[in-house]
């Protein structure tokens, strides 16, 4: 009973990782860092697994776990302090696919998002996955409006970094 | 225009193909470590705090002390005290268990603060608790052996022979009230320290996230 559980969790977190990885990558800035907090938010999700009713989607239900995790249970320990060396897996990744402005841009942006705090980072990364706001609402515990409000703010504080 | 934040968004999409990739036997390891979550650590505080005012309570109570507060006639008192003391920390240990149950990772991320918070607080209530019931048995303490103990007896006659009375209890008032203060301004600054350094950013972005309800 007990295998059939950790291998349906295994499994389910296996083809969901991406969603971890991705918070990873925006709460922290180097690669133990990241795995340190993979680590955290996988603990979390298996304790968390046993209650999990099947009744939200299981990536749905990853996102506020992972989210929680980040931002309210894991302790950033002094190697995590912000540095301007954007060491992190996704920031690394060259996008060859853009004109040099294109992508000057976007690395600005990213920059951007990481000096954000961090509920503003949460906002800009539900955002990023396309979620609606009642999602964002019901992930965060704000009303859809207070969220839509608050994603308007950080929209335009990301806009004039980027047009000064 | 086509949005900057459009373009964000679809370059974020796009790099999904290169985040790490972790194995089954990978994340299979991950489930069995240990979590170092702050919640944790609030909790392992707590525990050491309710043991150890529980442990001074305890060394108080032993029947030598009590032989010597019945000699000084602060025995009843003491016994009240106790009583009071013993009935209010087992509403907090089951008002604590209650909190720590409420704790959900799968909670909105501001009710999930809000419980934490609340675990916090519990414990800076306890806390107080028991420096307000320390600082009561200081002070029936203190009248006990002025004015029954032998030392005490001693003390307060010589001072009444020397002929300053007044300024002797003057003097023991304002000696156990400064004692006392300090004392009181030392634990509080312990525990200013060690839950505000384990909860400053919880309480930021709690606050950002309540600061939008207004």
């Amino acid at each position: 009973m007990n295998k059939e559980l950790e291998h349906r969790f295994v499994t389910e977190l296996e083809n969901n990782q991406n969603i971890v990885h991705k918070v990873c990558s925006l709460y922290t800035n180097d690669r133990d860092s990241h795995n340190d907090l993979f680590q955290e938010i996988t603990i979390q999700l298996w304790k968390a697994y046993p209650k999990f009713r099947g009744d939200a989607k299981f990536s749905t239900w990853m996102y506020r776990v992972a989210l929680n995790t980040a931002i309210t249970l894991y302790r950033k320990s002094k190697k995590r302090v912000q540095t301007q060396d954007y060491d992190s897996v996704i920031f690394k990744i060259k996008t060859d696919e853009y004109d040099d402005t294109q992508e000057k841009q976007l690395k600005l942006m990213y920059n951007a998002i990481k000096q954000l705090g961090d509920i503003d980072k949460a906002l800009v990364f539900l955002y990023l996955e396309d979620k609606d706001y009642a999602e964002i609402s019901e992930t965060l515990g704000i009303s859809e409006v207070n969220a839509r409000v608050k994603m308007n703010r950080v929209k335009n504080k990301l806009r004039t970094i980027l047009n000064p | 225009m086509m949005d900057e934040l459009e373009l964000l968004k679809q370059d974020w999409q796009k790099k999904e193909g290169h985040l790490p990739k972790l194995s089954y036997d990978q994340i299979y390891k991950m489930i069995w470590k240990k979590s170092s979550s702050m919640v944790k650590w609030i909790f392992y505080i707590s525990i050491i705090e309710f043991v150890f005012w529980a442990a001074i309570n305890i060394i108080f109570s032993d029947p030598e002390s009590m032989q010597e507060l019945k000699a000084m006639h602060i025995y009843n008192a003491m016994m009240v005290l106790n009583f009071v003391n013993y009935a209010i920390i087992l509403y907090f240990i089951f008002k604590f268990y209650m909190n720590y149950r409420k704790i959900s990772v799968t909670d909105s991320s501001r009710k999930l603060m809000k419980t934490i918070l609340d675990v916090k607080r519990t414990v800076t209530q306890y806390v107080w608790f028991n420096l307000i019931i320390f600082t009561i048995t200081m002070i029936i303490s203190i009248y006990g052996v002025l004015i029954y103990g032998p030392e005490g007896k001693e003390i307060t006659e010589s001072a009444i022979q020397q002929g300053n009375e007044t300024t002797f209890w003057f003097m023991v008032i304002v000696v156990s009230l400064v004692f006392t203060a300090v004392l009181l301004v030392l634990i509080w600054f312990f525990y200013k320290l060690l839950y505000g350094i384990l909860l400053k950013r919880l309480k930021e972005n709690y606050n950002e996230l309540r600061k939008l309800e207004v």
